[in-house]
């Protein structure tokens, strides 16, 4: 704006940022905006002085609205999807890219060189097998001679009056010497000699691979055969006219050069050090707890889960394995690393360090892996476990029976309800409609539950619906409508049903298990409706607080998606308390506030304590609050649109007052992914109050910059209602010992909500909190008997 | 199109060829740089590569278990060193990967060097460029021109830079440059120029609309490097300095020390991933989010280890929490001390300031500021120096022009003319003279109407009003609007539909402003994608050296206005 009514070169006109009236001038502009406007924004009108200033407001502006909803401005990164574009994190994958290759050109030089080198060295390799073959020792050294220049031709003296390697002139004090494996002539001083051991090795080591280049007559055995023959002949005879060199070889600086190079070879091919020992056998290890860990955890997964399909001693054996293997990885790679530690002199610096790079590594590797071994039961859990699943068994194949009748009944009901629900047209359309009609006229399903019914199964978003209609009917008291819609729920779940049912056949026995369970669940839950239909006529907002046990019994199951849908029924009907807050209920039953239901339902005491405004005047009647995940969601990183804080807490709210609202899936789904990915680091990125601004002093204390875009820690930090627990939800399902602590908690917590209802006076709530005490009471009871 | 991937891509299947075993990385100088800007080393010490180990150091020690993966540009002295180290092998097996095209004679020395046959491999891979982010390459070549013309050996690193990113993403480009530029028209042609001779090389799966290479000149938008910035990646580089994603904070008051120096990769950091475009004030919230979260766990865990599930649940994420409490003490100094120089600095009213410079066209008030800031003794000289710099880009012809007056505020300031006469090599470097476009005032209709309608809106923050020439250019660009008399095709064909794959490349340096804008860009336009690249990544530090560079400075401001034509520009 500031740029365009600028005085400078663009004089489209002086609209008023606010009422977009023209003035004239800039000054008539400012004083209209003072006059005018003045009343509206007294800060504006404290900054008007230039519109640069009046940008800067609206900058503000924005910044207090941020300030309100992190929740979104820290999802910003995530909306890209919605604009059309891509981000380039997200371009899809591309192929390697152009490459070239010059190896065949390479090979093509190199052999032309190499075949050059390798006719060479054994050549002289040939000439010293056989300049070795004969008992040097006992020779004659005219006859070493003979044969030493048959081997090959000596160049002849006159042809050589200088060294050519040193260039001094040879004479009778420097005399000529003969290299014995070329021929060559040097001094003394640059003559080499080869010992017959290094000579040996050589040549025994040259065999395999000599014999591959040579022809067969030519191998070292048949020459060294003949040899020796001709060589024992001529034996007596002896005479020593030059030193002798009875164990040693003449040759020049090049041969020698080339051999050593040679011997060389020779050794690093023979030589393993010990580090690639140790590291072969580390690499083995790992190898080893790549294929055994995905096993094992396969295995202890099911164990947890109360099945028979593994033996107890079988995974316990396995881990024992694995474990094993892990504590050989941790010694391989010590060993690795303290190689060579006490050698003198120390090994080079980066000897060194690759054995701390791989020592290193193979922590990283045990750090990684090991930590994700999941323990197993007891024998005494897995007892437990094992009964407890046959129980449910058995219930499931009750309720199976169950669900025929019930089937059977429906169908009668469905006869005799066809006219009333022709005259219902309006509702009957809907209710008729295919499944993948979502959320049309009638009852408007509620944003805040709806908006995250992106179920898969169109069954399910129908399920949804119809639930939050009936919801909407309930609070509107039309119960004909309540009744029908009902109906066509259950429908819906009968459908739902049979589809599971078919699943259930194609699926495993062990699928088919859970898949029973489910339906026992569900038969439960219809017991409950029945139920819950007498009660609707009494107190609509009671239902809120209709506590069912179902949850304590569901929760074993939780890490089985196919189960979802029901608990979704499950929940949406009866809507349980999550039974897993493990927060110390006694101290803060009360503090949930209207505005923040959630409060109540948030992490440890000191925690959400510290987050309630004092102010917040206790309201139990919201406690047992919609969905504890709802506003997780909200916060989450990935929900887009939700609104700011305020708005959520209205939806929240609303949805307290009109139950069933909110949606059980996605608490369920949440639930799951946490369960199964065990991460409690999953970022509530929720706006909450930090204690940043009181501890980390530095950033903090900036007293002297405007309150502009620039510092975010002048930002007001608003108070988050929505301080969400993973930690306690995360963890202990499925096990018996420990759902007996949350069915503890949740009887604490219940009678601390009685308590406050009996303080304000509300009976009827009292009323129901009392028979959902009973009911946990009695089944704690009953677990207990379980157990012992 | 995602560089950060082209040469992850590479590097992988380097290691992957190489087989299982321990091996050795030998590099040198320049492919360090662009391995780690990919690859952390935890990450690569589980592909079993436990050493990395430049070409040209001495004193390597001879371990022949070891398989060793060269990755080496093909310069001169790299191939003498392979040669040598060839002669006397070090490790058992060499896999050879060269960057960049490399000469037949340079291969046929090398073949005749390997006596020993210890070479398995040799191939070109181009992984030639600094892939900084997914969108965003540069060449960390600082100093590219002289005067208004390429550096020879610059120009040359340049176009096998540029080359070699076009093979990575298997690009066969039309090519548009800047007319205006001499330099963006000799890189054009030399980049073409390889094109055409190794055209079985460029011989690619020929895609509906050929991409396009932009190649653009930094004199034509010397303003945006000159501005503070606001945005996490922006900011650390414009106060910190980023090099290759290393930041030194040795220089930060009461520094631990395993903090004197962090790596920022959006690659393995996901706090960075997400934030390092978002605004100052919401890495603020952020990290006071991170903070807490972080605070959350860490005393819970220690309080609350009775029951097994919770030690269970602690074991399972010690290793994520060990990440996190990394990051968070890493973030946590770093804004910090941002912050601190936020405050030190003043820059929040400098940085007021020098957006109206940028971005408006009152220049009584401008001026005022200015001159207002000079006297702000928190001021620093290089904050000072950059205000007049915007001051004399912008107002370089207006008619009351004061820049002798607030050369002379410099001056009563103390500043030292080294910076001073920095002022004047800027205009020189990128005024009006130079400027094949016009940066200030809009001239088409839609702009018009664009800014008119921003106005009636009011600016959403006045701290990051300033959209880079860039972002017209490119946008421009997209519609199929840019006009071909300003940048046009080299060769007679042209690009009849709108393109879809565009590489831009900036010489002189891009800056992160610039690599946010085209973010945005990717991220709101469907169906096209854009690269941005530059000889560098610039910070207002390093483009000052840049200008320095180049050679046009030491001119005072009166001559360069009146006998300042004579530069080599066209």
């Amino acid at each position: 704006m500031a740029s365009l009514d600028d005085p400078g070169e663009v004089r489209e006109g002086f609209l008023c940022p606010l009422c977009l009236k023209d003035l004239q001038s800039f000054y008539q502009l400012q004083s209209h905006y003072e006059e005018e406007h003045s009343g509206e924004d007294r800060d504006v009108k404290g900054h008007i002085k230039s519109l640069v200033q009046k940008a800067k407001k609206a900058k503000n502006r924005l910044l207090k609205r941020e300030g309100d909803d992190r929740a979104e401005s820290g999802t910003q990164g995530y909306e890209s999807f919605n604009y059309g574009g891509v981000d380039p994190y997200m371009w899809e994958p591309q192929e390697l890219g152009a490459v070239r290759s010059h190896l065949s050109d390479f090979k093509k030089h190199r052999a032309a060189r190499i075949d050059h080198y390798v006719v060479e060295v054994n050549k002289l390799i040939i000439r010293l097998e056989k300049l070795t073959a004969f008992d040097r020792t006992n020779a004659e050294s005219a006859k070493i001679r003979a044969i030493e220049k048959s081997v090959v031709p000596w160049v002849s003296d006159q042809d050589v009056p200088f060294c050519p390697d040193c260039g001094s002139k040879f004479s009778i004090r420097n005399r000529r010497h003969h290299c014995r494996l070329c021929g060559s002539i040097m001094c003394k001083k640059c003559m080499e000699l080869i010992s017959l051991s290094l000579a040996n090795k050589l040549t025994s080591a040259s065999k395999d691979s000599l014999s591959t280049h040579t022809s067969p007559s030519q191998s070292p055995n048949s020459v060294r055969g003949s040899r020796r023959g001709s060589i024992s002949s001529v034996s007596s005879v002896s005479s020593v006219l030059d030193e002798k060199d009875d164990d040693r070889i003449r040759c020049c600086t090049h041969c020698k050069d080339t051999l050593l190079k040679r011997e060389q070879q020779i050794d690093e091919k023979e030589h393993t050090p010990d580090i690639v020992k140790l590291y072969e056998k580390l690499q083995l290890c790992m190898e080893k707890v790549d294929q055994k860990a995905p096993e094992y955890i396969r295995m202890a997964t099911s164990l947890n889960a109360g099945e028979t399909t593994y033996s107890l001693e079988h995974a316990n054996d396995l881990r024992v394995e694995v474990q094993k293997v892990y504590e050989l990885i941790d010694t391989l790679s010590k060993k690795i690393l303290t190689l060579g530690l006490n050698r003198d002199p120390p090994p080079h610096p980066h000897t060194l360090r690759l054995q701390r790079m791989v020592r290193y590594s193979a922590t990283l590797f045990v750090q990684e892996k090991l930590l994700g071994l999941m323990s197993l039961p007891t024998k005494d859990q897995f007892e437990e476990l094992k009964t407890k699943r046959k129980q449910e068994l058995e219930k499931k194949r009750l309720q199976e029976r169950k669900a025929a009748l019930e089937s059977q009944r429906r169908l009668e009901e469905k006869q005799s309800g066809l006219a009333p629900r022709a005259a219902n047209g309006e509702v009957a359309s809907l209710r008729r409609g295919p499944p993948s009609l979502q959320k049309a006229e009638g009852w408007l399903p509620l944003s805040g539950g709806q908006g995250h019914s992106e179920d898969s199964d169109p069954l399910l978003q129908q399920i949804h619906n119809i639930t939050s209609f009936i919801s909407q009917a309930q609070a509107a008291g039309r119960t004909d409508e309540m009744r029908t819609l009902q109906e066509n729920l259950r429908q819906l779940q009968d459908e739902y049903d049979q589809q599971q049912t078919e699943k259930a056949i194609e699926l495993s026995r062990r699928q088919a298990e859970e898949e029973a369970l489910q339906r026992e669940q569900l038969q439960m839950l219809q017991e409950r409706e029945w139920e819950r239909e007498k009660e609707q006529f009494q107190a609509v907002s009671l239902h809120t607080r209709t506590q069912s046990l179902d949850f304590q019994e569901v929760r074993p199951f939780q890490l089985d998606p196919g189960r979802e849908p029901h608990t979704l029924l499950t929940h949406t009907l009866h809507r349980g308390v999550p039974p897993a807050q493990s927060r110390a209920a006694p101290k803060t039953p009360s503090p949930s506030s209207a505005g923040e239901p959630m409060r109540a339902w948030c992490g440890p005491p000191a925690l959400s304590q510290e987050f309630l405004p004092p102010s917040s005047a206790p309201q139990p009647t919201e406690v047992p609050a919609p969905n504890p995940f709802e506003e997780e969601d909200l916060s989450s990183p990935t929900e887009e649109g939700a609104g700011s804080p305020p708005a959520a807490e209205a939806s929240v709210r609303l949805s307290a007052q009109i139950p069933r609202e909110y949606n059980p899936f996605e608490e369920e789904e949440e639930e799951d992914e946490e369960t199964v990915v065990g991460n409690p680091f999953v970022t509530p990125d929720g706006s909450a109050p930090n204690p940043f601004d009181e501890e980390d002093e530095s950033p903090s204390q900036r007293p002297s910059s405007p309150p502009g875009l620039g510092n975010p820690f002048e930002e007001p930090a608003c108070t988050n209602p929505f301080e969400v627990d993973n930690d306690n939800d995360s963890g202990p399902e499925g096990e018996g010992p420990i759902e007996e602590e949350l069915l503890l908690q949740q009887i604490d917590n219940i009678k601390a909500y009685i308590f406050d209802a009996k303080q304000c006076g509300r009976l009827d709530e009292v009323q129901v909190l009392t028979e959902n005490l009973r009911e946990l009471r009695r089944t704690l009871a009953k677990q207990q008997g379980d157990l012992d | 199109m995602n560089v950060v991937f082209a040469v992850k891509q590479y590097i992988s299947k380097m290691i992957e060829d190489s087989g299982p075993g321990m091996k050795i990385l030998l590099m040198d100088k320049e492919t360090t740089g662009i391995v780690s800007m990919v690859y952390t080393q935890s990450e690569i010490l589980q592909k079993e590569v436990y050493l990395f180990e430049r070409i040209d150091s001495q004193n390597r020690e001879i371990m022949k278990h070891l398989k060793a993966i060269c990755f080496l540009r093909p310069t001169k002295e790299n191939v003498d060193c392979l040669i040598q180290e060839l002669r006397r092998p070090k490790y058992s097996t060499y896999f050879i990967y060269f960057s960049n095209v490399i000469s037949k004679s340079d291969v046929k020395s090398l073949a005749e060097g390997d006596e020993q046959e210890v070479v398995a491999e040799v191939q070109e891979f181009y992984g030639d460029y600094i892939a900084v982010n997914p969108h965003l390459f540069s060449l960390n070549i600082l100093g590219c021109c002289q005067g208004r013309n390429w550096d020879p050996a610059q120009l040359s690193r340049t176009t096998q830079g540029l080359t070699a990113l076009l093979l990575s993403l298997k690009k066969c480009p039309m090519i548009r440059y800047q007319l205006s530029s001499e330099a963006a028209k000799r890189l054009a042609e030399c980049v073409k120029q390889v094109i055409t001779k190794e055209y079985e090389l460029f011989e690619f799966r020929r895609t509906e609309v050929p991409p396009l290479l932009l190649i653009l000149d930094r004199c034509d938008d010397a303003i945006t490097p000159l501005l503070n910035q606001w945005t996490y990646q922006a900011m650390v580089h414009e106060l910190l300095g980023i090099n290759n994603n290393r930041i030194d904070l040795s220089r930060v008051p009461g520094i631990s020390k395993d903090l004197r120096e962090v790596v920022l990769s959006a690659e393995n950091d996901e706090f960075y991933a997400n934030n390092m475009y978002l605004n100052f004030a919401e890495i603020g919230s952020n990290i006071k989010n991170l903070m807490e979260d972080f605070q959350k766990k860490k005393p819970k865990e220690q309080q609350k280890l009775e029951s097994i599930a919770d030690m269970k649940a602690f074991v399972e994420n010690y290793p994520q929490f060990k990440k996190m409490s990394g990051t968070v003490s890493k973030h946590v100094t770093v804004v910090g001390e941002l912050s601190r120089l936020v405050s030190e600095r003043n820059l929040l009213e400098v940085s007021e300031v020098e957006q109206e410079l940028a971005c408006q066209n009152d220049h009584s008030s401008a001026l005022q500021n200015v001159k207002r800031l000079l006297q702000n003794p928190k001021v620093t000289e290089f904050d000072a120096v950059r205000l007049v710099m915007l001051y004399a880009l912008h107002y370089e012809r207006h008619s009351s022009n004061s820049l002798p007056g607030l050369m002379m505020d410099l001056r009563n300031k103390g500043v030292s003319e080294k910076y001073r006469k920095l002022v004047s090599a800027v205009v020189d470097y990128g005024g009006k003279r130079v400027r094949g476009s016009d940066l200030f005032s809009p001239k088409d209709a839609v702009a018009i109407t664009k800014q008119f309608l921003k106005g009636l809106k009011g600016v959403e923050n006045v701290y990051t009003q300033h959209q880079p020439f860039l972002h017209e250019t490119l946008d421009h660009l997209i519609k199929g609007r840019l006009k071909e008399n300003q940048y046009p095709y080299l060769g007679p064909s042209t690009l009849r539909d709108r393109p879809q794959d565009i590489i831009v490349f900036v010489i002189g340096g891009a800056t992160y402003e610039e690599a946010l804008t085209v973010y945005t860009l990717n991220r709101t336009t469907p169906g096209v994608r854009v690269v941005l690249g530059g000889t560098t990544v610039h910070n207002t530090k390093s483009f000052l050296e840049e200008v320095l560079a180049s050679g046009l400075h030491g001119r005072s401001k009166e001559s360069s206005q009146i006998t300042g034509r004579s530069g080599s520009r066209r």
